[in-house]
């Protein structure tokens, strides 16, 4: 099965000397897990030496989104939502944060360049794929039920709906014989995993931008393999006991999509994406 | 820009800036400690780190291994010593500790800060926030007290208001005062601009309305 990402060697990223980027994370109060996967993909970027900064931003962390336009010192600065589906943070928050007017907004001598967030590119189907395979690399696809989980509920509404599109799209593939979707707290629910699957093998992935209590702990106590009183010491130590056998299936269960390494090159994708859309207007100005 | 503004400041001497102390070894190495650890002394060896990224697990977790969200927080581990090759690390290592501070500082120089008032700041709360426009002038002040004092609560120097005023929730006149390090040192330091209360304080602000409404 061909589930290994194209690089994108075709039409390789270009430097940016003089643009900066912002990748934007939630960020956490409580966890200190959250920002990490949002820091190390900037890390990445920044090695590549493509922009004049490279900076993170956070709605619940620091920098905020109010203070991280000054740290950045080139007239043209991406900003890079690192979320899992367009909604209420990257619809309304951030843009009221960082007082954007739409895709371009000039201001203050800069020309701010707001990008989709990454769930909205497609290769995230590809890197959901990816993740199952290295995941669970020696089941049989054709025997195998993949389940894509989110959180599911009003507040997140879209990102439901960003796991249905994947669904929907990792189905029109055919690599998978059973593909689903199913959510921490709305039907189908995770904890309901060996009815909604039909397969010996079951590859569970979260639809999540980083590892949290989420990934740790509720979905695994949801789905069976953890108990609330093992308590926290292990955190990601659930990854690596795979498989788990249980209910006379064998069920792999991988860590939070958003966490992947290559992650980084889709925020530069998603920069890609937004020139490529824009061009025109630009040439027009 | 900032990299060069920070270099000419440590050609001359060394920086405090919250808990850490940064100094020039040469143009290319730079060192960066706990300004408790900033001077020679007897005790247990500093651990000796190289990477800027180095900073961030270093600013994680305080000393009791809580996490710290609040990059402002006077709970910052010391016994490390950060060696660095560049002036760019340099510059990324002290905004993992203390985020956007040279940029703030550098920005109040040329004149170019607005400091916005906590009304403006609550008043465009949406969603779970929303409730925080409720927050009386009171109470706002003392949240402020309570939540942004230098001892225990954020190193950070408040330059916002409450509808048009200065906190007065028994924070004392240094809080304001950018000539102050917050430490209670009194020693030369670059101050931790505060020039918008934090989505941490807007959250306080949400508690509190909801425990005066149940």
């Amino acid at each position: 099965m061909t589930t290994e990402i194209q690089q994108a060697n075709e039409e390789p990223f270009g430097f940016k000397p003089d643009s900066s980027l912002i990748v934007v994370g939630h960020g956490s109060t409580i966890n200190p897990d959250s920002s990490r996967p949002t820091f190390a993909h900037a890390d990445t970027i920044r090695q590549k030496g493509l922009f004049a900064d490279v900076v993170c931003a956070f709605w619940k962390e620091e920098p905020s989104l109010r203070e991280v336009l000054r740290m950045v010192e080139t007239e043209e600065v991406y900003v890079v939502p690192h979320f899992i589906s367009e909604g209420y943070f990257t619809q309304k928050v951030i843009p009221r944060e960082l007082e954007l007017t739409g895709p371009i907004t000039r201001r203050d001598n800069k020309v701010i360049k707001y990008c989709e967030p990454v769930g909205n590119h497609p290769q995230m189907t590809d890197l959901i794929l990816q993740r199952a395979n290295r995941t669970a690399p020696s089941v049989a696809p054709e025997q195998t039920s993949l389940l894509i989980v989110g959180h599911g509920t009003g507040l997140n509404e879209n990102s439901a709906v960003a796991v249905k599109t994947q669904v929907k799209k990792i189905r029109e593939r055919q690599i998978y014989t059973e593909v689903g979707a199913a959510y921490m707290e709305e039907e189908p629910l995770i904890s309901n995993w060996p009815s909604l699957t039909h397969y010996p093998s079951v590859v569970v992935v979260p639809f999540f931008i980083s590892d949290g209590l989420h990934s740790y702990e509720d979905i695994p106590v949801l789905l069976g393999i953890h108990s609330e009183s093992t308590g926290t010491a292990s955190r990601a130590e659930i990854f690596r006991r795979n498989p788990y056998l249980l209910n006379g299936r064998t069920l792999y269960y991988a860590s939070a999509i958003g966490t992947d390494p290559m992650m980084a090159e889709i925020i530069l994708e998603m920069v890609h994406q937004f020139d490529q859309k824009h061009l025109a207007s630009a040439v027009s100005d | 820009m900032i990299r060069d503004r920070l270099q000419r400041i440590l050609a001359i001497g060394s920086l405090n800036l919250g808990e850490i102390n940064a100094r020039r070894i040469t143009d290319i190495s730079f060192i960066v400690r706990h300004r408790q650890d900033a001077e020679p002394r007897e005790g247990p060896s500093l651990r000796i780190y190289t990477e800027p990224a180095a900073a961030r697990d270093l600013a994680r977790f305080d000393r009791e291994g809580r996490f710290r969200p609040l990059k402002g927080a006077p709970t910052l581990l010391a016994g490390w010593e950060l060696r660095l090759d560049s002036i760019d690390s340099l510059k990324l290592a002290i905004d993992y500790f203390y985020p956007g501070a040279l940029a703030s500082w550098f920005a109040r120089e040329d004149r170019r800060i607005n400091p916005v008032d906590l009304r403006t700041t609550l008043n465009r709360q949406t969603g779970m926030y929303r409730v925080t426009q409720k927050l009386t002038n009171a109470e706002a002040d003392e949240l402020a007290g309570r939540f942004c004092r230098s001892d225990g609560g954020c190193l950070r120097t408040i330059l916002w208001t409450i509808a048009g005023k200065r906190p007065n929730g028994n924070l004392p006149e240094t809080k304001f005062a950018i000539s102050d390090d917050q430490l209670g040192k009194h020693d030369p330091a670059i101050p931790f601009l505060c020039l918008e209360a934090c989505n941490l304080l807007v959250a306080e602000a949400r508690e509190t309305v909801k425990q005066r409404s149940t």
